[in-house]
C-alpha cells in the first residue's frame, strides 16, 4: 500500500493548482455572479486538456488514470466549484459512457469533438417526474426507418445550456419501466431540441442546469448507444463513475473553505489573540480535517480500484456521500470561523457554502448513496 | 542546436521555514516543493528557442538534488524539454555555489552545449552565482538578469536589467551562458497532454562523485530567523506630557542622554 502521490500526479497536481490559482480562482466570484463560466476560460480548460482527461490519445484524450482525473477536478473545484462540474459533468456523463459502451464508429464520430472541448457533453437523464427514481422515465422514442423520434422533456441537465452532445435517455414502452429504456447519442442542436431555459440557482451558479422540451427529435438509429433496453444498466454504470467526480468536486469545495479557515484564524484577532489560539476554533479544524481526508482517502480509493479494473460501485457512493456531506459540514463551520465576514460575498466563503449544497443532491442524493451502500452490505 | 537548461526544486516560498538540526539550513520536513521561479523562466524560454527554430534544436533539462526533484524535471519535459538529466544528490542543499557550477560544469563539457538558459538565482539561498560560475568553468561568454532573448545566426541579442530601472543590451556569440530574470516571460503551464507525454522522455541520471568532487569554497554557519522586534510603545497626551515622557524613556531606555 502507497499513500504517496506518483511524481507523475504530483506534476498534474501542481499544474492544475498553477493554472487554477491564476486563471480560475481569480474570477470564480464573477462566474457566481454572472451566472456563466466564460467561454474563454472554457476554450483554456479544453487548450488544457481537462476535457479530455482519461480517455485515449487516438480519441483526443490526454490518458490519465482515474486517479489523476479525480485530483483534476479536486484542484478545479478548490477554485472554482462551478468550472469543476462542468468538467466532471461532460467527462463522468457524456464522453465515459460513449467510450464504455459505444461502438468503434460512434467513439471515433463524438469523442473528439468532446475531448478536445469543440462539444461541451450532457447527460439527459432527469425529467420533471423521474429524478432518483429513473425507471420512471416518460421521454418516449420510437423507430421509423433508419431514425428514432424522440419525444419527452428533460430537466435539471448540467451542461445543457451549451447545446453540444447530449445522452438522452428515453422509454420505448413504459410499462417496461427501466427495461424499455434505450440510450441515444444526440447532437443538441438537432431540430425539435427545445432549450426552455437555464435554471437560476442556490450555488454552482456558473454552471448551466437546463431544461429541454424534446419535440420529434430526429436522430439516426445509429446513434443508438449500447443495446436497445439497456438504457438504465448504462445510466446506472454511468453515474457510478460520476459519483468519484462530484465527490471530488465537493472535496475540492472543502478544501477550499478549510485553507481559508485556517488563514483567517491565523489573521484574525480578538481579544487581544489570533482567533487560532482559541481552542473552540483550534477544534473545528481539526473536525474539519479530519473529515477532508477521510473523505480524500475514500476517492482515492474508490479510483484506485477504478483504475485496476475492481468492482467500485460501493466505494464511489461511499466517497460521494462522505465527501459530500463533508462539504457542507466544513462550509457551514468555515462561515462560523468567519464570523460576519464569512456570511458577505467579499470573503467567498458563502459561495462556497452554497456550492456545496448541490453535492448532497445530484447524480444520486445522499439518501439513494445510502441505499446503493445498504443494498451491497446486505446483499 | 544543443540547449541546456538548469533547473533547481525550491520550496514554496509560503512555507514556514524551521532551522534544521544543525542549524545551518532549513528543515525541509513537510515543505512542499516546486521549480524555482528564475528556472521557469529559463525553460519557457528555451522552449521558445525552440520553436522558433523549427523544433530543431534538442534541449535538455538538468537538475541536482534528491528523488523529489523529479517532479521539477517532469514539469520541464512537459513544458517542452526533450530529455533530462537527474544528478541524484541527497545532500545537496549542503553544497556550495561553486561545488553545484561545477557539477554542472562537467556534465556540460564536451557534450557541445550551444546554449545553455538557467535562472539568475534560486529562491531559497539566492546566490545568483552557479550560473556565471558554470559559464566560467566552461570558458563561455555569460550575460545575467535577462529580461529579453533574441537569436539569429549563433549570435544572442540579450536584454538585461541593470540598476534604477535602466536596461542593456549586449550582444554575445554561442556558446553562451545566459540567467534569466522576471519579466523574460510567461511560463506556459504544462497541459495533460504533455505531461502524460513527458512520462516517456528519457531521464539519464549521474551520481555527483562522477562528474565533480571540488571541495566547497563557502559554507553557511548559521540559519535562523530574525530576532522578534518588541512591540512599539503608543504614547498620549499633548506636547508638553509628549515631550517629559520621550524624556523618561530616553533616560531609562537608552544612553543618549547620560
Amino acid at each position: 500500500m502507497n499513500f504517496e502521490l506518483t511524481h507523475d500526479q504530483k506534476v498534474l497536481q501542481s499544474a492544475v493548482r498553477d493554472f487554477v490559482e491564476n486563471e480560475i480562482k481569480p474570477i470564480a466570484a464573477k462566474i457566481d455572479e454572472d451566472h456563466m463560466i466564460p467561454d474563454e476560460l472554457v476554450a483554456h480548460m479544453a487548450e488544457m486538456g481537462f476535457l479530455g482527461s482519461y480517455f485515449p490519445e487516438e480519441y483526443g484524450g490526454a490518458g490519465l488514470d482515474m486517479f489523476s482525473y479525480a485530483i483534476l477536478i479536486e484542484e478545479i473545484s478548490r477554485g472554482c466549484a462551478s468550472s469543476g462540474v462542468l468538467v466532471s459533468a461532460h467527462t463522468s456523463l457524456c464522453a465515459n459512457p460513449i467510450y464504455a459502451f459505444g461502438t468503434e464508429e460512434q467513439k471515433k464520430q463524438w469523442l473528439p469533438d468532446l475531448l478536445t472541448g469543440k462539444k461541451i457533453g450532457c447527460f439527459l437523464l432527469t425529467e420533471p417526474d423521474a429524478g432518483s427514481d429513473a425507471g420512471g422515465t416518460v421521454t418516449t422514442y420510437r423507430i421509423e426507418g433508419d431514425e428514432v423520434v424522440i419525444n419527452g422533456a428533460k430537466n435539471f441537465i448540467t451542461n445543457g445550456g451549451y447545446l453540444g452532445t447530449g445522452i438522452v435517455l428515453a422509454s420505448f414502452d413504459r410499462s417496461l419501466k427501466h427495461k424499455g429504456i434505450s440510450a441515444f447519442i444526440v447532437d443538441l442542436t438537432s431540430p425539435g431540441v427545445i432549450m426552455l431555459k437555464n435554471e437560476k440557482k442556490m450555488g454552482i451558479r456558473g454552471s448551466y442546469t437546463t431544461a429541454f422540451a424534446l419535440d420529434n427529435v430526429r436522430v439516426p438509429l445509429k446513434n443508438l448507444l449500447g443495446q436497445e433496453g439497456k438504457g438504465f444498466s448504462i445510466a446506472m454504470d454511468t453515474l457510478d463513475g460520476g459519483r468519484i467526480g462530484i465527490a471530488s468536486q465537493a472535496l475540492g469545495i472543502a478544501e477550499g473553505a478549510f485553507e481559508r479557515s485556517v488563514a483567517y484564524s491565523k489573521e484574525r484577532k480578538q481579544f487581544g489573540q489570533t482567533i487560532s489560539s482559541f481552542q473552540a476554533i483550534q477544534f473545528k479544524l481539526a473536525d474539519m480535517y479530519a473529515r477532508i481526508e477521510s473523505s480524500k482517502l475514500l476517492i482515492y480509493k474508490a479510483a484506485w480500484l477504478k483504475d485496476n479494473k475492481k468492482k467500485f460501485s460501493l466505494e464511489s457512493a461511499l466517497c460521494k456521500l462522505h465527501a459530500s456531506e463533508t462539504a457542507n459540514e466544513v462550509t457551514h463551520e468555515a462561515i462560523q470561523i468567519h464570523g460576519g465576514y464569512g456570511y458577505i460575498a467579499d470573503y467567498e466563503i458563502e459561495r462556497m457554502y452554497r456550492d456545496a449544497r448541490i453535492t448532497e443532491i445530484y447524480e444520486g442524493t445522499s439518501e439513494i448513496q445510502r441505499i446503493v451502500i445498504a443494498k451491497q452490505l446486505l446483499g | 542546436m544543443n540547449i541546456l537548461v538548469c533547473i533547481k526544486q525550491v520550496p514554496d516560498m509560503e512555507s514556514h521555514f524551521r532551522p534544521n538540526g544543525t542549524a545551518t539550513w532549513f528543515d525541509e520536513s513537510n515543505l512542499a516543493f516546486r521549480m524555482n521561479e528564475y528556472d521557469e523562466y529559463a525553460v519557457e524560454e528555451a522552449v521558445r528557442l525552440k520553436e522558433q527554430l523549427g523544433g530543431n534544436p534538442e534541449i535538455t533539462v538538468l537538475s541536482i538534488g534528491p528523488d523529489r526533484v523529479i517532479e521539477v524535471i517532469k514539469k520541464a519535459l512537459a513544458m517542452g524539454c526533450d530529455r533530462a538529466v537527474h544528478i541524484q544528490d541527497p545532500d545537496v542543499a549542503s553544497k556550495d555555489s561553486w561545488q553545484i557550477a561545477s557539477i554542472i560544469a562537467a556534465y556540460a563539457r564536451g557534450r557541445q552545449f550551444d546554449l545553455i538558459f538557467t535562472g539568475m538565482q534560486s529562491q531559497d539561498r539566492g546566490s545568483a552565482q552557479v550560473g556565471v560560475l558554470a559559464a566560467e568553468l566552461l570558458g563561455f561568454p555569460s550575460v545575467t538578469t535577462l529580461v529579453g532573448f533574441a537569436y539569429a545566426d549563433g549570435v544572442v541579442t540579450a536584454t538585461r536589467e541593470l540598476e534604477g530601472g535602466v536596461k542593456g543590451k549586449v550582444r554575445l556569440r554561442t556558446p553562451a551562458l545566459v540567467t534569466c530574470q522576471l519579466g523574460l516571460n510567461a511560463p506556459r503551464y504544462p497541459t495533460l497532454p504533455n505531461i502524460m507525454k513527458a512520462k516517456k522522455k528519457e531521464i539519464a541520471t549521474f551520481q555527483p562523485g562522477e562528474l565533480s568532487s571540488e571541495p566547497p569554497l563557502t559554507g553557511s554557519t548559521a540559519f535562523r530567523h530574525h530576532e522578534k522586534k518588541g512591540s512599539g510603545v503608543v504614547i498620549e497626551g499633548d506636547i508638553a506630557e509628549l515631550v517629559e515622557k520621550v524624556i523618561v524613556i530616553l533616560k531609562e531606555k537608552t544612553a543618549v542622554l547620560r
